[in-house]
């Protein structure tokens, strides 16, 4: 085991800080390890082993969209380890692998210890050979042997090693197998895997003359030819920084040279003349790494897993998909709203908070002489009777149990074989299935959910996505809370609350895609092997969010409920609440006093929810007002926390625009349906 | 710029009327296809509309020169001009083909129209032999059946054919790729001369490369070309 420095406060450390900070501790003793691997192959898994902090692991790719970076230390040495997204070519498609591939350009890393899954070992070298193409240094930790093992993959390491001339390890991440041994292998140092040269033929002249441009840095240049000769766009930047003038210009008359060459026919060069580099490139290692895949690997053969391989088939089958959806949706429905929402809730609501903890506080604060301050801890408006209250007894046991089901939804690898089932209606959204992620995070909380749009390729994606997300994606708390209410009305209403939600995101999908620019890119994303969930992750990562709950939401609770405890005070709730009835009364047809809900609902939808679910078991509500209220809460603003994730993600202006669309949005679409359920005289 | 008379000399007496005919027996050829009769006023109206041959060839002559009959104003083949009517719609479709699926030119049309007339008939069956015999042009048309595609007639999966027309649960090797998802295909393997295994069409495409496996839209798929193995 490594000694651990802990995480001492330097949690979540950006790229761009990152990177700052290494230019400073280069001079210290501080050294640099950098994390690169394919997407989904455990990196997270052995980052929390190097350096002791958790960082959540799933079993899909794109689950790292953020760097973290964390501290360790091996005998007197001290590092700097860094955890990155995966990639699967060195030449960036998407903002995360950007991000990978920005890390190794400027950070400077001491040595790179690449993660590979030992499956795909060819897809793996293709990663090393251009690591050993920028000329660092290398350590190769083939991790799944166990996986490997079963589908019959044996792999020589050894001979690896020999023909690499890096170290090559085998490990088992989560049962922590092999780690000691990456340990010793990183203090000991890892080497440039010189053998590992491809020859590029046709394309050698160019590279060398691309390459007498790029001034010397850690990198070499001769990489840094081959990705802007491959039509690496996100490269520009870089270039223009660190080149003469007149460089570029000349750069680019050799790219455009080698186009040519290497195109057939001539007129095909330009934009498709790029990619046809690009392939041959890609195909020049290819044809190296299966060289080196063959003297190395050996197939034998093994059992597959029946029991996985039926689970495997009928969750994507264009049939049996669709049942096997509405199983795990109704599993989640029992788990989440009738045991989280239901049982637990009552517990904690009725019993703990209802029987004991309000009326002792109660009682403790009938001490204090001052009316104001009683009021604003157990009154109407109470920090405990009201924030504590609905965050701890209402929203905290529904949050878990989601949290819970998502983990293990997560590790299982369901998620993107969701993807599979549910691209046709994203589609029709203008959206790629690939979206479907990014979507159904939402589910779990739109914050995190917001920077997982990174994943997808076009700007225009992301924004759709983003959008959707903050009109009619609820999270997990909001979910929840909605799925109590719903569990009291009738099946009905649970129907008619979809169809509005789903048919909202379809009109809006659909508006939002021929408004903006731009192509729906085309569908493509990686299916991970189908896993057993491993209590402990579940458990830890449930555990993680827990606290990040109790962290975010609970301040925020508090907040809100001091907001309508001042108003209240000032007498200018009744005012607001008076102002607002022509909305919240007229075109809603909810009780005036769901006007606090809403107003909390700017904070977080979830307290908002929360706050109706009050109101609904307090039999305030009828069930049409119910229903209203929950399509409208459900497409209301998004919260605080994403508000500000939405800025920093894609500014100020668009944050403001999508805030702008969505609170009429919900409330037009809550006052058709009012106006529909009463005109039809529906009762739900 | 070219100038549009430089480009396109004018063709000789002979090759002019030629291509008129040809033009004729394509038009009457559909005409035909879609079940209706073609009179002698909208045969002609369409050819004015098509090329701009207004003097010179025409349809009265086709009749005298025996390629079709014509009567109570109706237009119809006889037996020669049936012959080479179904030849020439076949060149053309197979060029359409050619063009659309493979070079990917964006007037293929155009193009075909100018191509039909150019090839001999060992390059039409090179080229439908190359297609791997296929059914019917871009707009869904029917190509007429040649003689190399009755010899192929039992071995009906063509040689080189996108993931989009092949058959579930078959091996393949990537011949070519054409999408705008290359470099993301690049990516986990999947280049030319990779080995790819198709394992369902519906609903979304999802194919295995070595121990990968991905799903992808059937635009993608369209783009992935591949010979089975």
């Amino acid at each position: 085991m490594p000694g651990r420095t802990g995480t001492s406060g330097k949690g979540g450390v950006s790229a761009r800080d990152g990177a700052r900070d290494g230019g400073t501790q280069a001079k210290g003793p501080l050294k640099r390890i950098v994390l690169i691997g394919n997407p989904n192959v455990g990196k997270s898994v052995i980052f929390g082993f190097l350096t002791g902090r958790y960082v959540t692991v799933s079993n899909y790719p794109g689950t790292t969209v953020e760097v973290s970076s964390g501290n360790m230390s091996l005998g007197a040495r001290r590092y700097i380890v860094v955890d990155t997204p995966g990639v699967n070519n060195l030449l960036p498609m998407s903002e995360d692998e950007r991000v990978t591939r920005d890390i190794l350009l400027s950070d400077r890393p001491e040595l790179v210890v690449q993660v590979g899954d030992m499956k795909n070992l060819k897809r793996t070298l293709s990663i090393t050979i251009q690591l050993a193409e920028m000329g660092l240094p290398v350590v190769l930790d083939l991790n799944m042997e166990d996986e490997a093992m079963d589908s019959g993959i044996r792999v020589d390491k050894q001979a690896l090693a020999g023909m690499l001339g890096v170290p090559v390890l085998g490990t088992v991440a989560p049962e922590r197998r092999g780690l000691k041994e990456l340990t010793a292998a990183i203090s000991a140092g890892g080497s440039v895997p010189r053998a590992l040269s491809v020859n590029y033929r046709a394309a050698e002249e160019y590279i060398e003359k691309i390459a007498s441009f790029i001034p010397r840095t850690h990198i070499s240049g001769r990489s840094i030819a081959l990705m802007v000769l491959a039509g690496d766009k996100s490269l520009a930047g870089w270039l223009k920084a660190n080149l003469e003038e007149g460089a570029i210009e000349a750069i680019e008359a050799v790219r455009d040279e080698c186009a040519l060459k290497l195109a057939t026919p001539p007129e095909a060069a330009g934009e498709g003349g790029y990619h046809k580099i690009g392939q041959y490139i890609s195909e020049a290692r290819l044809r190296k790494v299966s060289e080196i895949t063959a003297a190395v690997l050996r197939k034998v053969p093994h059992k597959e897993n029946r029991l996985v391989s039926i689970l495997g088939k009928s969750m994507i089958h264009p049939l049996w998909g669709f049942p096997f959806l509405l199983m795990v949706l109704f599993g989640l429905y029992e788990f989440v709203g009738v045991l989280g929402a239901g049982t637990f809730v009552d517990f904690l609501e009725r019993v703990i908070f209802g029987r004991y903890l309000n009326p002792m506080f109660i009682k403790v604060f009938g001490f204090v002489p001052v009316p104001f301050i009683r009021d604003m801890f157990v009154g109407r408006y109470g920090v405990i009777t009201m924030a504590l209250s609905y965050s701890i007894a209402i929203v905290l046991p529904i949050t878990s149990t989601f949290f819970i089901a998502f983990s293990i939804l997560e590790d299982s690898g369901y998620l993107p074989r969701l993807a599979i089932m549910t691209n046709r209606f994203f589609k029709m959204m203008g959206l790629s299935g690939k979206a479907v992620l990014p979507m159904v995070l939402g589910l779990g909380c739109g914050t995190m959910a917001v920077m997982t749009t990174r994943i997808l390729e076009s700007r225009r994606d992301r924004l759709i996505a983003i959008f959707l997300l903050s009109l009619a994606v609820p999270c997990s708390a909001q979910l929840g809370v909605i799925l109590g209410m719903l569990s009291s009305l009738s099946m009905k209403a649970v129907s008619i609350w979809l169809l509005c939600v789903v048919g909202i995101m379809l009109v809006a999908g659909r508006l939002a895609a021929s408004i903006l620019p731009g192509e729906r890119s085309d569908f493509f994303i990686e299916i991970p092997p189908l896993r057993k969930p491993a209590f402990q992750n579940v458990a830890l990562k449930t555990a993680n969010r827990v606290v990040w709950y109790l962290k975010e939401a609970v301040p925020l609770f508090i907040l809100g409920t001091l907001v309508l405890f001042g108003l209240d005070k000032l007498n200018l709730l009744g005012l607001i609440e008076r102002a607002a009835s022509p909305v919240v009364v007229g075109v809603l047809g909810l009780p005036r006093g769901t006007a606090e809900a809403f107003i909390v609902g700017f904070l977080r939808r979830d307290y908002g929810a929360a706050g109706l679910f009050a109101m609904h078991r307090a039999g305030l509500l009828t069930d049409v007002q119910s229903l209203v209220s929950i399509v409208t809460i459900t497409l209301f603003v998004p919260c605080l926390a994403s508000f500000f994730i939405i800025i920093k993600e894609k500014g100020m202006g668009i944050a403001v625009a999508m805030m702008a669309i969505i609170t009429p949005a919900a409330i037009i679409v809550g006052g058709i349906l009012n106006w529909a359920l009463r005109y039809f005289r529906v009762s739900v | 710029m070219i100038p549009e008379e430089l480009r396109r000399p004018r063709a000789a007496p002979e090759t002019e009327k030629r291509q008129f005919e040809d033009e004729a027996l394509e038009t009457l050829w559909e005409f035909q296809e879609q079940g209706r009769q073609a009179t002698l006023e909208q045969l002609q109206s369409e050819l004015q509309l098509q090329s701009e041959v207004k003097d010179g060839p025409s349809v009265l002559a086709m009749q005298t020169d025996g390629l079709v009959t014509i009567s109570d104003g109706k237009v119809d083949f006889t037996e020669a001009g049936r012959l080479r009517a179904r030849d020439i719609t076949r060149r053309h479709r197979l060029a359409e083909r050619l063009f659309a699926d493979i070079l990917a030119l964006p007037e293929y049309e155009v193009d075909a129209c100018r191509f039909e007339h150019a090839i001999s008939p060992e390059v039409e069956e090179a080229i439908c032999t190359f297609l791997g015999h296929p059914p019917t042009c871009p707009h869904n048309r029917p190509i007429p059946r040649g003689k190399c595609c009755r010899l192929y007639a039992r071995k009906v999966t063509p040689l080189v054919a996108s993931l989009a027309d092949s058959q579930v649960g078959e091996e393949f090797k990537v011949v070519f790729l054409r999408t705008p998802m290359i470099d993301r295909l690049a990516g986990i393997g999947l280049v030319a001369g990779a080995e790819v295994r198709l394992i369902q069409k519906k609903p979304s495409y999802v194919l295995k490369v070595d121990e990968t496996t991905i799903a992808v839209d059937e635009e993608v798929a369209k783009g992935i070309f591949v010979k089975k193995i």
